[in-house]
């Protein structure tokens, strides 16, 4: 017995020390050109750098230009088992996407994308060749972001400037549990959102997938928003469940103004920020859209579903608190809305003609509902409930049906955010008309 | 900028070889003692917690390959959750000992993470060797939490929970090749790059 314990703990130490990989597979370390870089001159090749030794395929190394046609040649290893070449055409000006992939020592394959610019700016890797661009999956992945951002930015904001003071225990469970769920549901939609723009990137099957390199995703603007809203949300979920622990309403304060600071990650990663015409104040205003419309439907499911059921003695002075602020929202949604709908539909007639007007007109319409049904419940109701009369039993009712188009529109919303609008008239230039003297 | 991946290998295996400390000492000494102060009980329910916040930079940086992401993503949630039903327990915040299931839980998707992310057989590398035995330690192991929360006071229980954390730490030290005690061993690896 004493024999087969000696054995077992021999084998176990002598395998701890057997030759080990300092990975499990090989990673891309460098690659020339560099990932995403704007070049003056045609490269003779593109070269691949790995951390450990690969296997190079032939076709280790595709390039492709915009239109798709491939101009390397076949791949070969150097003398450095770490790399690996491929001979490129001279290229022309434009734009080219590199799509490689190299057997590991482990015999497992890796792969990945990245793009390059000669003499103009590279696209960023979504926007790769072969990529489709966005699918009906990540429209409803959007809208599930736009909900946990509303869940979480409306439920805090409504808690700390509709609500203020302490709640009933079962209304501060259900709050909680309300702006929790918006929180965490930042994270993993967030990350679902850039799995799926990787998958549409990478153009691998699901295997693969799995082992595809991300790390030219990360360095797009889209990819640098990720980071930054993965960890402005982590820190967010921290602060609210400190604040749930130690029962420190103070604590939402920093939670809240996160959540609001990192929500500017959509915007600063989106059409206002890269089309043509954006600019700081572009941004701005997509943020103070984005910021407003989280307020407005996140108060509103608070109100429907953390005070009307939870807390019968706040319902009152919440709902005519709340009356007040969404005045002042909906003022902000509306002229952001009106400032971003000029800037990116330059013609009138953009509205019926382009699929991104079209899209505008559905949510216009769904935005002009929900201004109706709020005005109804701002010069109908309020004065009523000012006056001191009994609340309306159809109430809550109502403002379960406001925030159900408010969701709506959110859908809407995050279909337009991944369409393209339509281009901008270039200008037309002037016929000369002087005249010999 | 980043740090190479063995640093922050070793990092966590610090952090997880003080939770398995703190929950040995507790089960040696016992609650009644180890609770005279009051901060103590937030020790290591605290540490996971934390532990589970300094994941998340992990998941979002190190993203050479979709699997690592998610593996890293997954411990960040486990034990944030595993250290925050904890906490809230010990605050008295939380009051049904069934919340205790979330630790088992997170050792079950820990391992399972470990195991799925490792594509070798056990013996292609001593990483993937410990790749698997840290899974399968976790898989097995995750006995321990969940006889505690229908054993509270068996001292084999706690013993073997707080155990599980301080083996995890030491083969997290051993994980990587580059490792001082062990050297840059492997031929596959080519030559040191670091």
């Amino acid at each position: 017995m004493r024999r087969l314990q000696v054995t077992t703990c021999c084998l176990a130490l002598g395998a701890l020390a057997i030759p080990g990989a300092a990975w499990a597979h090989a990673t891309l370390k460098q690659t020339i050109p560099a990932f995403g870089k704007r070049i003056e001159r045609s490269p003779r090749f593109v070269e691949l750098r790995f951390d450990q030794s690969v296997k190079a395929l032939p076709n280790a190394i595709t390039v492709y230009t915009a239109k798709g046609k491939i101009v390397s040649g076949p791949s070969r290893g150097g003398t450095d088992k770490r790399i690996v070449i491929a001979p490129v055409k001279h290229l022309a000006r434009g734009a080219y996407t590199v799509r490689w992939r190299a057997v590991s020592a482990d015999s497992h394959v890796v792969s990945g994308v990245f793009t390059f610019g000669v003499r103009q700016r590279a696209p960023p890797a979504t926007e790769a060749f072969g990529s489709s661009g966005p699918t009906t999956a990540e429209h409803v992945v959007r809208w599930l972001y736009f909900l946990a951002l509303a869940l979480c930015v409306g439920g805090l904001g409504f808690r700390l400037l509709i609500v203020r003071g302490p709640l009933p225990p079962r209304a501060e469970r259900r709050f909680y549990w309300v702006v929790g769920a918006g929180a965490v549901g930042a994270i993993e939609v967030g990350t679902l959102a850039f799995i799926l723009r990787a998958e549409d990137a990478l153009q691998l099957p699901f295997g693969p997938f799995f082992y595809g390199d991300l790390s030219p995703l990360v360095a797009t603007r889209f990819g640098t928003a990720f980071v930054a809203m993965t960890l402005g949300f982590a820190l967010v979920s921290a602060l609210i469940f400190l604040a749930w622990l130690t029962d420190r309403t103070v604590l939402l304060w920093p939670a809240f103004l996160l959540a609001l600071g990192f929500a500017s990650g959509l915007s600063l990663s989106g059409h206002s920020a890269f089309d043509a015409g954006s600019s700081w104040l572009s941004e701005l205003a997509d943020w103070a859209h984005l910021a407003s419309a989280s307020l407005w439907v996140g108060g509103l499911i608070s109100l429907a579903f953390v005070i009307w059921p939870a807390a019968p003695d706040l319902r009152r002075r919440s709902f005519l608190r709340f009356s007040k602020l969404a005045t002042v929202l909906i003022a902000v949604l509306l002229s952001a809305g009106i400032y971003l709908s000029v800037l990116r539909v330059p013609r009138v007639s953009d509205l019926w003609t382009a699929g991104y007007g079209q899209v505008l007109l559905v949510k216009l319409a769904l935005v002009s509902l929900a201004l109706l049904w709020g005005a109804a419940h701002h010069f109908l109701v309020r004065p009523a409930l000012e006056r001191g009369a009994p609340l309306f039993a159809g109430l809550p009712r109502s403002l379960i049906g406001e925030s159900a188009v408010g969701m709506a529109i959110l859908l809407v919303a995050a279909v337009l955010v991944e369409s393209k609008p339509p281009p901008r008239p270039t200008p037309t230039p002037v016929a000369s008309h002087a005249s010999a003297p | 900028m980043q740090p190479p991946a063995e640093f922050v290998h070793w990092m966590f295996a610090t952090g997880f070889l003080l939770l398995g400390l703190f929950l040995l000492a507790q089960a040696i000494v016992g609650d009644e003692v180890w609770r005279r102060r009051a901060w103590r009980a937030y020790l290591w329910p605290g540490l996971a917690f934390l532990l589970g916040i300094l994941m998340w930079p992990v998941m979002v940086f190190f993203t050479n390959s979709t699997v690592h992401m998610l593996a890293h993503g997954s411990w960040a949630q486990v034990m944030m959750l595993a250290g925050g039903a904890e906490l809230g327990l010990v605050r008295g915040k939380l009051h049904s000992r069934y919340w205790r299931l979330t630790m088992p839980l997170a050792f079950l998707v820990s391992g399972a993470a470990f195991l799925i992310h490792e594509q070798n057989t056990w013996y292609f590398a001593r990483s993937a060797f410990l790749h698997h035995l840290i899974g399968w330690t976790m898989v097995v192991c995750a006995i321990f939490p969940l006889a505690a929360v229908f054993r509270p006071r068996s001292t084999l229980f706690r013993t073997g929970f707080a155990l599980t954390f301080v083996v995890l730490g030491v083969m997290l030290y051993c994980d990587r090749d580059v490792a001082p005690i062990f050297g840059h061993l492997s031929s596959q690896a080519g030559t040191p790059h670091r």
